[in-house]
């Protein structure tokens, strides 16, 4: 039982860390149009134009 | 295909790969306007006045030399398969190095590079999809919302996330009451709790406590009031039962509370933020720049920047942005937007046009006579303004009994506080404590609006948006519904409705020589004949404005107006008696036909009047246009009340004689002569295609063509209203059963906390059973 000394103190750190970047996301508007990002998963991102830009082998 | 733009469209999503809009849209867009084939390669032009380095800083900034970004208002957007469409097909085009389009706002920003690519392509591409753009103007209240909904969900989110930690420590706690837990560890975990609580009272709850006061400062008892009593009793007892480690604590009750209430208060934010960035605007129906004479140069100008006496090139097909008079040549303007008419009317120099009103054959020039303010136009949105401030405000009345239920509950906690003083002074807090959480109106206060917004969003994807959400309360309680006619129960353009042949000739050879002729026209009269396969080809003909054709060949055809083929056949008989508007055609010398238009009802016009007619509902139609029309419509649609050749005056003060008389009316329209009447309507739909002006005022917007959705909005506002009923029922009738046994000291305040928000919980799923 001793270990909860530690323990919950390590568990309100990660805590923090969440909620830290939670702020940090919701700041920097990833959160801000909660309609489209549901659609955004359906829809085939890799047109002809951002294949190429993948697929251009690396210079040297 | 309804229209050329269309038809474009389509190659263009389909040419470009993204056939997956069709898939993905959940709902048609707007149709766009009919415009002349031949006025789409002047769209660029109209542009051109965004390179200007000095108005495309106001909404861009440079990133660095060669990359720009900047913001645009889409218009137009109603699904998130248009944000898809829009931003794979700007990415195609050269120079776009990243867009994205913000939904819930109407936004795009993309940034660019300026040796690539002009801003004023971009406007036209994005033109051509068939959305409005403009540039985005940086506004505070935009900056206000857009702030207010990033510091409620931060707060709903930290909430979330300590609700979960205070949660696992208070299992602990009661499993170790129950189990025996040495003394230590059960004031770690209080201390621990202790700690999470303040935080999250301090960072989330701080809104309530902010509220309550302010209102409290000028006297105003607010929902908040209560709620933040509680909150701020339950954590300082629990503290102080912490501190001096004695009796319990309810430091999860306190978050569970914040958290339910935050989560309620963020999905209402959510449903008004979306409504209030819809953009609705009316002028971005008038074009932003007019060509104006300018030392014998024609120079495009912001409409802002026109004065009154300037000189306009107004060029056909383009939507006026002045009130102005002519000067040289002569024209036809279709004005069915202000007075129903949808036949255009012909102007001459000396002859006035209007704002808002569409150039529909010829260039002309013309002397301004109002610049953007002074424009008839803008005195109809005046007038609609004072109108709309005449409109019952019912969410009035919802704050006044919220307000009296709070100084109730805060009278009974009192109450029940000296009363437990007397008796126990040890339980007295948590009792009283108990009263306050089990009474707090939380379900109360979420009876109305989570029904009406799951109503909202059940409407949504059935295609109709809902803008005030309080007009699904009133539309419930109607008792009028008045249509409009042109474009609301009719399909706004006219049709070939009947042929008389005159000599010897038939039915099919007469409507291929007039479709062959009417290729070469503008007038909406064409339109008409465009969808006829086969036609007849005529190399050269003559097009007399506002009268007819005549074909310069052998067969010397002409049709148009009586007079006009008299000219030419003076043997031509009179048209037939019915109400039609009728078109001559002649060869030669000889009459061949009549030809009668007529507006037709939309397919679905008769099902949905009689419907609503069956369902107890008093149907009328009102129309600005004066013909016989009129009559003949609603005898076809066996409308009893019609009143027509109404002023846009006329029909307001009739819906407020109506109203004075003690009925609830709804309104239903689409042109800029209807919106003042939308406007002071108890609650009003625009139908698709509706002017920008109609939108804006209308209380429901229907997306799709289909005149079904008015009956079917009704029948989801009466639900809603059923279910508001039931909410209301069971949150009082929770409250009554409820508070005497925590006045007894019966109910401990953890049970009190969760039977709050099982309280909430249930009139949500309540609501939530209107989506299905």
């Amino acid at each position: 039982m001793a270990s909860l000394y530690l323990l919950i103190p390590i568990a309100l750190v990660f805590c923090v860390i969440a909620i830290k970047m939670l702020l940090w996301a919701i700041n920097s508007g990833q959160y801000d149009d909660l309609d489209k990002e549901a659609w955004r998963i359906l829809a085939d991102e890799e047109t002809d134009r951002s294949e190429h830009k993948k697929k251009e082998p690396p210079t040297s | 295909m309804c229209c050329p733009g269309c038809r474009a469209v389509a190659s263009l999503i389909a040419g470009g790969g993204m056939e997956n809009f069709y898939q993905q849209r959940t709902s048609f867009s707007p149709r766009p306007e009919a415009a002349p084939l031949g006025s789409a390669p002047s769209i660029v032009e109209n542009f051109l006045h965004y390179d200007d380095p000095e108005l495309a800083a106001t909404f861009t900034e440079e990133l660095d030399s060669d990359t720009c970004r900047a913001r645009i208002l889409l218009g137009g957007m109603t699904c998130a398969a248009c944000t898809w469409l829009i931003e794979q097909s700007l990415l195609a085009l050269p120079g776009i190095k990243k867009a994205t389009v913000h939904l819930g706002q109407s936004r795009l920003e993309f940034e660019y590079s300026t040796q690539d690519i002009r801003l004023s392509q971009v406007f036209d591409h994005i033109t051509a999809l068939g959305y409005k753009a403009r540039p985005f103007a940086a506004s505070t209240a935009r900056q206000q919302m857009s702030a207010e909904y990033k510091t409620s969900l931060k707060r709903l989110a930290v909430a979330g996330l300590g609700m979960m930690q205070v949660g696992m420590f208070a299992i602990a706690l009661h499993a170790g009451d129950i189990q025996g837990m040495q003394e230590q560890y059960q004031n770690l975990l209080r201390w621990v709790s202790l700690l999470v609580t303040s935080f999250i009272v301090l960072y989330c709850a701080r809104s309530f406590f902010s509220t309550a006061w302010r209102h409290l400062k000028i006297g105003a008892f607010v929902m908040d009031l209560p709620v933040a009593l509680a909150i701020g009793l339950a954590w300082l007892a629990s503290a102080w039962a912490t501190i001096s480690n004695s009796g319990q604590v309810y430091f999860d009750s306190v978050v569970m509370f914040t958290f339910f209430l935050l989560l309620a208060r963020f999905l209402e934010l959510r449903v008004r933020l979306r409504n209030a960035w819809m953009w609705f605007d009316v002028e971005e129906s008038l074009p932003t720049s007019v060509l104006v004479k300018r030392d014998e140069k024609w120079v495009a100008v912001t409409r802002k920047n026109i004065e009154v006496g300037d000189i306009v090139l107004l060029k056909a097909g383009e939507t006026i942005a002045v009130d102005a008079t002519i000067t040289n040549g002569s024209t036809a303007v279709e004005e069915s937007a202000f007075n129903g008419e949808e036949l255009p009317r012909l102007v001459h120099p000396r002859d006035t046009v209007f704002a808002g009103t569409v150039n529909m054959e010829g260039a002309v020039e013309a002397q301004v006579t109002g610049a953007c303010n002074d424009t008839r136009l803008a005195l109809l949105q005046r007038s609609m303004e004072r109108g709309e401030s005449e409109k019952p405000a019912l969410a009035k009345l919802a704050d006044r009994i919220a307000s009296r239920f709070v100084v109730a509950v805060i009278i009974l906690t009192s109450l029940t506080a000296a009363i437990w003083l007397t008796i126990d002074p040890q339980q007295a807090l948590w009792v009283s404590l108990s009263v306050l959480v089990i009474s707090c109106p939380c379900a109360l206060s979420l009876a109305t609006p989570a029904a009406l917004t799951a109503a909202a969003n059940s409407l949504r994807s059935h295609g109709v948006i809902v803008k005030g959400e309080n007009a699904l309360e009133s539309l419930a309680r109607i008792t009028h519904i008045l249509f409009d006619k042109t474009g609301t129960l009719t399909q706004g353009k006219l049709a070939i409705s009947e042929v008389v042949c005159l000599g010897d000739i038939d039915q099919s050879e007469v409507l291929s020589i007039a479709a062959g002729l009417q290729c070469h026209s503008n007038h909406p009269v064409a339109q008409a004949f465009n969808q006829l396969a086969s036609r007849i080809n005529f190399d050269r003909v003559d097009y007399k404005v506002g009268a007819g054709l005549h074909s310069l060949d052998d067969y010397a055809y002409s049709m148009g107006s009586e007079s006009f083929c008299r000219a030419y056949a003076s043997t031509l008989p009179p048209p037939p008696k019915e109400p039609l508007y009728w078109v001559g055609l002649c060869k030669g010398d000889t009459p061949l036909a009549w030809i009668g238009l007529s507006d037709t009802p939309r397919s679905e016009a008769k099902n949905v009047v009689q419907g609503l007619q069956v369902a107890g509902l008093n149907v009328e139609l009102l129309t600005g246009d004066s013909s016989e029309q009129g009559p003949v419509l609603a005898a076809a649609l066996d409308i009893k009340v019609m009143h027509k050749g109404m002023e846009p005056q006329q029909k307001m003060d009739y819906v407020q004689q109506l109203q004075r008389d003690g009925a609830v009316v709804a309104m239903v329209g689409d042109g800029l002569n209807d919106a003042p009447v939308l406007s002071v309507a108890n609650t009003s739909f625009a139908v698709a295609g509706a002017t920008d002006l109609a939108r804006t005022k209308a209380d429901f917007l229907l997306v799709e063509q289909n005149l079904h959705a008015v009956n079917n909005t009704w029948i989801t506002a009466r639900k809603a209203r059923q279910i508001v009923i039931q909410n209301f029922s069971w949150a009082l009738g929770y409250n009554i059963v409820a508070i005497p046994l925590a006045a007894l000291g019966l109910v401990p305040p953890w049970a009190a906390a969760i039977g709050m928000s099982l309280s909430s919980v249930l009139v949500v799923l309540n609501s939530l059973r209107l989506n299905r």
